[in-house]
């Protein structure tokens, strides 16, 4: 057997580096036995998965509905199109986003790649969106700029399980969401796109006890202009609503413009 | 918002990150298993095949059936809540899109979708370990943990004891270098460093592995 059949296995684990898998999949074009033994070690490595089941945190459910709201499945690949050969089990090995799994040349490989970072930036943008709109986005592309502990932090409120997510708009429209939990008492607001209030102006949150006025919670003023994610770290678990206003004092003691207010 | 996740032949209620737990609820009786695997293998192609025209209950119910096994895989290889639940989402996204070029004759839905998945989390654990490489010595104190984690935190289910005996079928140098590449992540190169052995050995090591598992579990393509 020569050696290229060898990295089979190897590819099917994902374990080839770039050069590697390019050469290895110039082979697999063009070998049936490889082909067929992709395909059956893909089943394997399905099986696999067995061994290291773990339950998702909750959030992630109503995270992926709400996103692929966003997202219009892609029609069928044409019966007669570049994939001659219908039962090409290399294909299932291969899902680059673009959905192609037709023999790989250089120039494919590459389109292949622009697609991918191309859509990821896609894929970001959409749950940016889902989640102003009140779904749930794990991380978004700030995350590799958060520090540790607060993206810790983060996850731990998004997987408790009691985290609920509450959509409002601003007076102007802007979508924003509060991701609460009260068995931890936190609370972070979101805000995908924050238009600068202007006039020297701050948006401000507020904490709303039951059966009295809203009050100023933790560092709670921020800045418009792009978009935010501000903790409410303590009181929240006894609150009844929470509420964001815009505000020229930043330390005003009460809301002095109409604050949206959600009920938890 | 629905916040249940029902029960399916891999999930649970026990809601955190991260934390490796093993239940299946449906598989708690004694059904005859090669039975019951074909009929969930075909409710499967039935559900990504309504999903393909849109039906977005059928894709929630494909969530339900199949996210502890895509999201702890996930977790497996990437070691990290934050970056597994990003690339989760990534990935059912990703499935939905695509939902429509799932080709039944080339293969189950389970293969396409862990393919899928386990593709995104190595190309994650290697665009972050490119950055900060992957500390050698860690590695090493991990890399006979790496195999007990599989084996010991796993419950005994019909299912999974199956597969538990395939990988108790192989040599031991075939699970560690099976277990490294895949559930590592980690190339072939990488693996051949880690366990000191020529690469053409490792190679050879983890293809006979997916053969041997391939054969005692009757898996048929
Ligand atoms: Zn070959």
């Amino acid at each position: 057997m020569s050696e290229i059949h060898g990295a089979v296995g190897s590819y099917v684990a994902n374990a080839l580096d770039p050069d590697e898998r390019r050469e290895f999949e110039k082979h697999l074009a063009v070998c049936p036995t490889c082909s067929r033994e992709v395909a059956e070690f893909s089943e394997t490595a399905a099986e696999l998965s067995s061994l290291v089941q773990a339950p998702p945190p909750p959030m992630l459910r109503s995270a992926v509905l709400s996103s692929i709201q966003q997202v219009r499945p892609l029609p069928p690949l044409p019966e007669d199109g570049p994939e001659a050969e219908p039962r090409r089990a290399a294909g299932m090995a291969r899902t680059e986003p673009d959905g192609s799994s037709a023999p790989v040349d250089e120039l494919a490989l590459r389109r292949q790649r622009r697609t991918a970072r191309v859509l990821s930036l896609a894929v970001a943008a959409a749950m940016v969106v889902a989640l102003a709109m009140g779904g749930w986005v794990v991380n978004l592309v700030q995350q590799r700029q958060t520090q540790a502990a607060e993206a810790a932090l983060e996850t731990q409120l998004l997987s408790a399980p009691d985290a609920k997510v509450y959509a409002s708009k601003m007076p102007d429209g802007t979508p924003v969401s509060f991701v609460v939990s009260k068995s931890m008492s936190k609370a972070m607001f979101v805000g995908a796109d924050m238009p600068d209030p202007g006039g020297d102006q701050l948006y401000k949150l507020w904490m709303v006890p039951p059966g009295a006025g809203a009050q100023p919670v933790g560092d709670n003023t921020f800045s418009g202009g792009g978009s935010r994610k501000v903790w409410m770290q303590s009181g929240i678990a006894d609150a009844a609503g929470l509420a964001v206003s815009v505000e020229k004092d930043a330390n005003t003691p009460q809301p002095t413009t109409t604050p949206v207010v959600v009920p938890i | 918002m629905n916040m249940n996740i029902s029960a399916g032949f891999g999930s649970g209620d026990t809601p955190r990150a991260g934390h490796r737990t093993t239940q299946l609820p449906s598989q708690t009786g004694q059904p005859p298993p090669s039975r019951g695997r074909d009929a969930e293998a075909e409710h499967l192609i039935d559900l990504i095949t309504r999903a393909s025209r849109g039906h977005e209950d059928a894709f929630a119910e494909l969530y339900d059936l199949t996210s502890a096994r895509i999201y702890g895989l996930i977790v497996r290889v990437l070691r990290s809540a934050e970056h597994s639940a990003e690339v989760t989402q990534e990935v059912y996204v990703e499935i939905w899109r695509q939902s429509a070029r799932y080709d039944s004759s080339k293969g189950s839905v389970l293969a396409w979708m862990t393919t899928m998945a386990h593709r995104r989390a190595v190309d994650r654990v290697r665009s972050v370990t490119s950055e900060t490489a992957r500390d050698e010595k860690y590695a090493l104190r991990t890399v006979d943990r790496d195999v007990d984690q599989v084996w010991d935190g796993v419950e005994q289910t019909l299912d999974v004891e199956r597969v538990r005996k395939g990988m108790g079928s192989l040599t031991a140098i075939q699970r560690e270098a099976l277990t490294l590449a895949y559930f590592g992540g980690y190339t072939q190169s990488q693996v051949a460093q880690l366990l000191k052995l020529p690469l053409g050995t490792v190679k050879t090591r983890i293809r006979d592995g997916l053969i041997g598992l391939r054969d005692a579990l009757g898996v048929e393509a």
